[in-house]
């Protein structure tokens, strides 16, 4: 079997419904990082919970590149979603035909192959539009 | 701090000139300030040199083709800021008494760059690099919640592109001296939605130089020094703090410390010259410099404000757009640009009895710092 591995250790999980991406929190002020932070870059508190985030978020911001980027060929979806917990997450999207982006739709996590590396998957995360909207929160303008 | 003012400016021709060396264009660049401030090169005692890409000594390479050895030179690296940056160590050698005189150096070869022809790219072991971001890619992203939170429009993005082509094609130092129409602007390729070719900064090669000397000293020099009245750097912070995307913390942060020292306000600018490199940047700095409120500067676009000729006329040169980009050099050229306006000498895209003049540079792309630059840097100059 062809060899797994993560575009950065300890960012992601495959669990029984879905990708759930790895976050921690200050144990201190609260404040929530993606990917984890070592120490509370707010308060520079060094206690710091692993914190799992939601499997959903909505869409900030998207685009299309039409030239290749380091390692995507054109085209590819780029965008931020935002997270319940409050973080911002920049990934890869997966366009689907029937469900075209647009700002505040709402996203789900993917774990995926990203790309090829010598006879090595690399995998990592990416956002596709949801099938069923089940949260509400607002964040930004 | 004694009081700094520039006597010399000079920029190479900027370009895709692949068959001209690092050394040739600062040379040039060089040279010309020389030339334009009337020294002689041993009268320079301090230089800063700033590139990017496969730099090495690269003051000591250029300066000792136009006869100049031995002094301190100090060459530095700041993203798109480096030109900006090597200003400013030019500016504080002379403000805080170290040196009388020197000279401040910006060059890059884009296309004999290991990116040349590609989307720029963070650096190599950046996360957010790897999954597919690239400097259009972070305008497009913005450009996008412009679009959507203030009602700016692809065929704003496509003016703003139309303006600093018109600016260009005044400029006998652009890369492209030729106008767009809207239609054309927004028919070309597209690089990333909404961001089409000809909104983005081409691949440029050029230099640029300034020479920088205590007040006293200048009066030797010329009857008409242009006085450094502001200098200000400072990164960026860290991207959770930002909520909002349109907005670049960095850039407020830099422009009130700059009015502040200068002891202007936006209102009393008369020309600008900023970081365009892509079409829906140059908006957002309107707001960030205090041009206009937030979310209007498609406003200030529309109403023709910010053309040659419009109450505050913004990138005359034609900008990163039209002039080009090569990145280390920008930040001393529009430095260059703001002077020859102040002094009057700006041809054809002259800013009519222009006083004061504020020249912005920004630049570098990190994930986890905020989004449209990790550095800013900014100078008001005044006759």
């Amino acid at each position: 079997m062809t060899e797994r591995i993560p575009i950065r250790e300890d960012s992601f999980i495959e669990g029984p419904e879905g990708g759930i991406l790895l976050a921690n929190r200050c144990k201190s002020c609260g404040q929530v990082y993606f990917p984890k932070a070592v120490f509370c870059l707010t308060c520079f508190n060094e206690e710091m919970q692993e914190s799992k985030l939601s499997r959903r978020g909505k869409l900030y911001s998207y685009t299309i590149g039409r030239m290749p980027a380091s390692h995507f060929q054109p085209p590819y979806a780029i965008g931020y979603v935002d997270m319940p917990e409050g973080v911002r997450i920049f990934a890869p999207l997966k366009m689907m035909e029937d469900k075209p982006f647009s700002i505040g739709m709402d996203m789900e996590v993917v774990i995926e192959k990203l790309w090829q590396e010598g006879d090595k998957e690399v995998i990592g995360y990416k956002f596709k539009p949801s099938d069923t909207s089940s949260f509400e929160f607002s964040r930004g303008g | 701090m004694r009081e700094v003012a520039v006597i010399g400016v000079g920029q190479s021709m900027f370009g895709k000139l692949p068959e001209k060396t690092v050394v040739e264009l600062g040379r040039q660049a060089v040279a010309a300030a020389l030339k334009d401030a009337g020294l002689n090169p041993r009268d320079i005692q301090v230089a800063y040199t700033s590139r990017l890409y496969d730099a090495m000594v690269t003051g000591q390479t250029i300066l000792k083709e136009v006869g100049i050895r031995g002094i301190e030179m100090i060459n530095v690296e700041n993203a798109c800021c480096g030109g900006a940056t090597a200003f400013r160590g030019i500016w504080k050698e002379i403000a805080d008494d170290h040196y009388d005189i020197g000279i401040a150096i910006g060059v890059e070869s884009m296309t004999t760059s290991p990116i040349a022809g590609k989307l720029i790219p963070p650096a190599k072991e950046d996360l957010e690099g790897q999954l597919g971001m690239t400097m259009p890619a972070t305008f497009a992203l913005i450009a996008r919640r412009q679009m959507w939170q203030y009602g700016t429009t692809i065929e704003d993005f496509a003016k703003l592109s139309v303006k600093n082509h018109h600016h260009g094609s005044l400029n006998p130092f652009a890369q492209y001296r030729k106008e767009f129409t809207v239609e054309e602007i927004l028919n070309s390729r597209m690089i990333c939605d909404p961001i089409t070719l000809l909104e983005c900064c081409p691949n440029t090669d050029g230099a640029a130089a300034a020479i920088l000397c205590s007040a006293a000293v200048a009066r030797r020099y010329t009857a008409k020094p242009i006085k450094v009245i502001a200098s200000a750097l400072l990164s960026g912070d860290y991207a959770y703090i930002q909520q909002d995307f349109t907005i670049c913390p960095v850039g407020f942060k830099t422009a009130k410390l700059a009015y502040e020292m200068a002891g202007v306000g936006p209102e009393d600018i008369d020309v600008v010259e900023l970081h365009d490199a892509f079409a829906p940047e140059e908006m957002l700095h309107y707001e960030d410099l205090g041009l206009c409120p937030i979310g209007e500067g498609a406003r200030l676009l529309r109403e023709k404000s910010t053309w040659v000729g419009g109450c505050i006329p913004v990138n005359p040169s034609g900008g990163l757009l039209a002039l080009g980009h090569p990145l280390s050099a920008s930040g001393v050229r529009n430095i260059c640009e703001i002077v020859w306006h102040l002094r009057g000498q700006a041809g054809e895209r002259q800013t009519p009895n222009a006083k004061i003049g504020l020249a912005q540079m920004l630049g570098g792309l990190v994930a986890g710092l905020e989004r449209q630059g990790c550095v800013c840097g900014i100078h008001i100059l005044a006759r």
